[in-house]
């Protein structure tokens, strides 16, 4: 009940917040490279919908945070830290996605560790768990044994804290675009695809520690011990480039899927509210403004389901390669 | 899992050929950012161990203790009732037995006794014809004794008419012939013997 009302209070405030004050003030800078109409005040009237949109959703070197001003809001241009690998130099220096993962990491490891703190204390007085500590662990205990157990096979316990990870990580991550000020990272198509890149390397070498050498060079090279070599031969030929796509399109499909849906309910959330601006009336601004709120509270159901999809799609590629058996 | 980590770097250090650098910092929609793989590895990797260290191990490990602790109980609970059921039965075979040996006890009484009875039966009947027996052989001998008496009283009655008899008419050989015969018609009837 207090959850749900927390919720409800968390979710009229990011509705009501979405676009910060900046936005609904056009007159004031924006940041970036691509936009700096503070130094062309004739751009300021051109700017449309979609340049509002396209900050909020890609990453970039500053970051709102909370302030008492007019626009209730301040920008902060974050560290910058050049790095030089193999005779080019990256900016390896965080920036807003990455500030939003660690506090999404942040968040993971407060509410899990202490949960399993709480756990731990209420199984040694009482035997069993209570409250939020309960809550935890069942949601970690059916999402292992009901979902990513079954997925991943027989003995498959020690892939289930990287499953599990990736839940949660993505979970929280999804869940930090639904706040005031805040920003998915898995909206990111780097952060989407540097998960997919974990799964699949956690599935190839699931793959090799299952199967051994041999048994994995099966399932890049097609080689069927049942049939005569003039039959494998061709059907080789033909299969393992199959095959090879077969194993990249997976991560490939993990990071478009996710990056994907949590782009797409900001930017509707986005256009929704983009709306009122457009129309620039009091009156028009209701209707928006309760489909944003909507579109809100299916974002956090999405949050859910993309977590839990992405987690438990890598559950099953790592289940499906422990037991391919040509 | 370890050589997974050990992977790990490796995909690491070609993060960068795979991204096509995107502008500085802030990308567009679809563009990789080497920055951003960067530290989304690294996250989730200090997050994977930290998060399996210290919150997935305890959470599992203390609901197995605790599923293990259960199924002990019910282990035990299964142990008790089945340690009950087979007391219960050995009880009941126990009383069956008990019961079959009462049954056999007073089985074997009542034989005896009837044996004892037949026996006592038997004894007192054949002591019953003993001393019916020696009552009639005493009977028989009093019987003979008695008509011995009597024939000898009879003779001394004979002898004591006879000698009155004599006294009248002394030595009549006629007389003694005619006692003589006399006496031997009074022997003469076998039933009297």
């Amino acid at each position: 009940m207090r959850l749900r009302t927390l919720l409800a209070v968390v979710m009229a405030v990011a509705a009501t917040a979405a676009v910060p004050g900046r936005a609904l003030a056009q007159d004031t800078p924006l940041s970036g490279p691509r936009q700096a109409p503070e130094q062309n005040p004739g751009l300021k009237h051109m700017l449309g919908p979609a340049d509002l949109i396209m900050p909020h959703i890609t990453d970039s070197r500053t970051m709102e945070i909370p302030w008492f001003n007019r626009d209730w809001s301040r920008e902060i241009r974050l560290p910058s830290w050049p790095v030089q690998v193999g005779g080019r130099t990256i900016d390896l220096g965080p920036t807003k996605h990455v500030v939003f993962m660690m506090l999404a990491a942040l968040l993971c490891l407060v509410t899990l560790i202490g949960a399993a703190r709480a756990q731990a204390r209420a199984t040694r007085e009482t035997g069993h768990p209570k409250g939020f500590a309960a809550g935890m662990e069942s949601v970690v205990l059916y999402l292992r044994n009901e979902v990513f157990l079954p997925s991943l096979g027989p003995h498959g316990d020690g892939y289930i804290p990287f499953v599990l990870t990736l839940f949660f990580f993505i979970l929280f991550m999804n869940l930090m675009g639904l706040l005031p000020y805040g920003s998915t990272p898995t909206g990111n198509v780097s952060v989407t695809a540097m998960l997919a890149i974990c799964s699949f390397i956690a599935t190839e070498t699931a793959g090799m520690i299952a199967l051994g050498p041999m048994g994995y060079m099966k399932t890049v090279v097609y080689w069927p011990s049942d049939m005569a070599v003039a039959v494998k031969l061709p059907l080789t030929i033909v299969m393992t480039p199959v095959e090879l796509i077969g194993k990249f399109t997976k991560p490939f499909a993990l990071t478009i899927r996710l990056f994907a849906n949590m782009i797409a309910g900001h930017v509707i959330v986005l256009a929704m509210i983009g709306l009122v601006f457009v129309f620039g009336s009091w009156l028009i601004a209701v209707p928006p403004i309760a489909m944003a709120v909507g579109i809100m509270i299916l974002e956090v159901l999405v949050a859910f389901i993309q977590a839990f999809i992405f987690a438990l799609l890598a559950a099953v590629f790592i289940g499906q390669i422990r037991a391919a058996h040509h | 899992m370890r050589s997974f980590l050990m992977a790990v770097p490796m995909t690491l250090a070609a993060a960068p050929l795979l991204a096509q650098d995107a502008t500085e910092g802030s990308g567009t929609l679809m563009s990789l950012q080497t920055n951003l793989m960067f530290w989304t590895l690294l996250i989730f990797l200090v997050l994977f161990f930290l998060l399996s260290k210290l919150a997935f191990k305890p959470i599992t490990a203390a609901v197995e203790a605790r599923e293990k602790s259960l199924e002990e109980a019910l282990a035990a609970a299964k142990r008790d009732r089945d340690e009950a059921a087979r007391l219960l039965a050995d009880h009941k075979q126990q009383l069956d037995a008990a019961r079959g040996e009462a049954q056999k006890v007073i089985a074997d009484a009542r034989a005896v006794a009837e044996k004892l009875r037949n026996d006592v039966l038997e004894k007192s009947r054949a002591e019953q014809t003993a001393i019916i027996e020696r009552a009639a052989q005493e009977i028989q001998r009093e019987k003979e004794r008695a008509v011995a008496e009597l024939r000898r009283e009879a003779v001394e009655m004979a002898i004591l008419g006879a000698s009155r008899v004599i006294e009248e008419n002394l030595d009549s050989d006629k007389n003694r012939r005619l006692v003589e015969q006399f006496l031997s018609t009074v022997r003469a009837p076998k039933g009297m013997a």
